[in-house]
């Protein structure tokens, strides 16, 4: 997944042009229900849950199963989506004659559609989908991968990880009988598997490579994730800037992120990942990096909490007055 | 005008490998006493002070005083090219714009000279307070490199214990502890290799590993190392050469335990 994320999507902005692309993200932004304008903004991660679809409720013996993927993994600016969509398993066929595939192959505009129609009460989809989703925002994916020691690293994979953990067992505390869970890999398979085995050991669960174009429940977790972070982007992009694709490689992406920089702050914490080398040698700049960026050396003096310095210890001593003797004069 | 001429380029390689991690750029001053150079780190928690005697040259001639600004890098770069068994003689004029420094081999009857650009450094020395320590301890340089590659494997960070018995280095970490205690010892043989405590009080201190195996890379200039401990004061690492020294200050670590 990470090698097909990791391309921009020329496809997208070629199939509706970026004005009407941006316009209906721009629609979908004020109706989502996924969308928390407020904690974007503030670099907030948040989580949504659709109310439990009426069919369910009904049947609720009924088998579910769940799909689980994500959008913008990679790239450098915006929150990371996380979702999860579940139905009936006997309502499977449903998801197909929508037409749910892969985000990425479905246009801006289908995709958009689809996610409209499912929050619509009285449609097929809002009976019978639920959906969740997770923004991790910016600021936490980055305070997480750049803890200070290296041992206490929150990587991305294991944020991930969590983030699906705890959407499912939202679910399920939902009183959702899900027995069936199919997750788009995010690293090997089995090692992902195993991992969500534990945590859900009755629960019959399928990690594979591209389930978002196999599973049709993936494809609508998918669909839910990718236009929620569109969204999410829309929200976050002042009226008429250019960030090009978000992918750290993106020319357009690099020359947005360096105008915008404050040569301290860097960035909006809702906005950069600075956990992403392209954030971090721009900010850090000058540095051992080689001047890529236009950061300001920051000394942090207290860094390793307890130091003293030289000058405060002789300074004492010899009541302040070290200034401008001649180091000669020791000799 | 200078001219200092120093019968080993190696002295002068050691002296500018053992700072330069310390510090970037620096003057080298030079007056009667010989050259020195004090600085300190960007975060004032370390000082380097360095002298080379007038008496370590032949000859060593100066019209009147002058302060040689040098990026340590750029140094490095032309010292490079010196082997360290070459007679290295520096010269500059009263008020200079480049430094000279000549490689003499007498092996082969080379001559090589290079010029290095000099820079303007506004600097201040710190004047360095006499101190009585309450510890003074020399020993084996390399034992202390050894001691402090070890333990900064464990930890950042060094308590060092004087006492009448000894000198005790202990370091804790996340994956556990360690520590390497030397007792004080006299080889008669190989009075280099001798462990001695001279000590009016005993001393606790804690101090960055980090920096502290920065400063032994001098260790080649000397098989000795003084480091001399006081409450409230900065250590002393001292690396005494033939005609000059190599001083280290480090400030302590406080509210360690």
């Amino acid at each position: 997944m990470a090698e097909e994320d990791s391309q921009p999507l020329p496809e997208e902005l070629s199939d509706a042009g970026i004005e009407v692309a941006g316009e209906t993200a721009k629609e979908a932004a004020k109706i989502l229900p996924s969308i928390d304008n407020a904690k974007i903004l503030k670099g907030e991660t948040y989580t949504y849950h659709s109310p439990i679809p009426k069919s369910i409720q009904e049947d609720p013996k009924g088998e579910v199963i769940l799909g689980v993927d994500e959008a913008g993994r990679g790239p450098v600016l915006g929150p990371m989506v996380y979702a999860v969509a579940y139905c009936l398993k006997s309502d499977n066929p449903m998801l197909r004659e929508h037409k749910f595939d892969d985000s990425k192959k479905l246009t801006h505009t289908l995709r958009t559609n689809l996610l409209q129609t499912l929050t619509t009460p009285d449609t097929t989809l809002h009976r019978n989908l639920g959906w969740s989703t997770i923004s991790l925002s910016p600021r936490d994916i980055s305070s997480g991968m750049l803890r200070s020691s290296s041992s206490s690293t929150y990587n991305l994979n294991a944020q991930a990880f969590d983030a699906t953990a705890a959407l499912i067992t939202a679910v399920l505390a939902g009183g959702v009988n899900v027995r069936e869970i199919y997750v788009d890999t995010v690293g090997t398979a089995s090692t992902y598997q195993s991992k969500l085995l534990k945590l859900f050991p009755n629960i019959a669960i399928t990690v594979s490579k591209k389930a978002d174009s196999i599973y049709p429940i993936v494809s609508a977790a998918s669909v839910c994730a990718k236009v929620t972070r569109d969204a999410a982007i829309e929200v976050l992009v002042p009226e008429g800037e250019e960030i090009g694709s978000g992918y750290p490689g993106d020319e357009k992406t690099k020359g947005w992120l360096k105008r915008g920089m404050d040569p301290v702050f860097g960035w909006e914490v809702g906005m950069a990942r600075f956990s992403w080398a392209t954030a971090k040698d721009m900010l850090e700049g000058g540095g051992k990096s080689g001047g890529v960026g236009g950061g300001v050396e920051v000394v942090w003096p207290g860094e390793d909490g307890a130091e003293q310095t030289i000058t405060g210890l002789w300074g004492g001593a010899a009541g302040g007055g070290w200034y401008g003797r001649s180091v000669h004069g020791e000799f | 005008m200078l001219e200092a001429r120093l019968e080993q380029a190696g002295v002068l390689k050691k002296v500018v490998d053992a700072i330069r991690d310390l510090v970037q750029d620096i003057n080298f001053d030079c007056n009667d006493s010989g050259i020195a150079l004090q600085a300190m780190d960007n975060s004032h928690v370390a000082l380097v002070s360095m002298l080379l005697k007038s008496e370590g040259f032949s000859p060593y001639r100066l019209d009147r005083n002058i302060a040689l600004g040098i990026n340590l890098t750029s140094l490095t770069k032309v010292l490079r090219c010196a082997q360290n068994e070459d007679i290295l003689t520096l010269k500059a004029e009263d008020t200079p714009d480049t430094l000279s420094l000549i490689f003499e081999n007498a092996e082969n009857d080379r001559i090589s000279e290079y010029e290095l650009k000099l820079m303007d450094i506004d600097q201040e020395h710190l004047g360095i307070p006499e101190t009585e320590y309450a510890a003074a301890i020399s020993m084996p340089s390399a034992e202390f490199q050894r001691i402090c590659r070890d333990l900064i494997q464990l930890s950042d960070s060094v308590t060092i214990e004087a006492s009448k018995e000894g000198v005790k280095f202990s370091c804790s970490g996340d994956i556990g502890s360690g520590s390497v205690t030397l007792r004080q010892q006299n080889n008669v043989d190989k009075p280099d290799l001798s462990t001695k405590i001279e000590l009016t009080e005993p001393v606790t201190l804690t101090f960055s590993l980090k920096y502290l195996v920065n400063f032994c890379k001098a260790s080649a200039l000397s098989s000795v190392v003084t480091l001399s401990l006081s409450n409230e004061v900065p250590l002393l690492v001292e690396y005494a050469m033939g005609s000059g020294f190599v001083r280290f200050y480090l400030a302590p670590k406080i509210g360690e335990d």
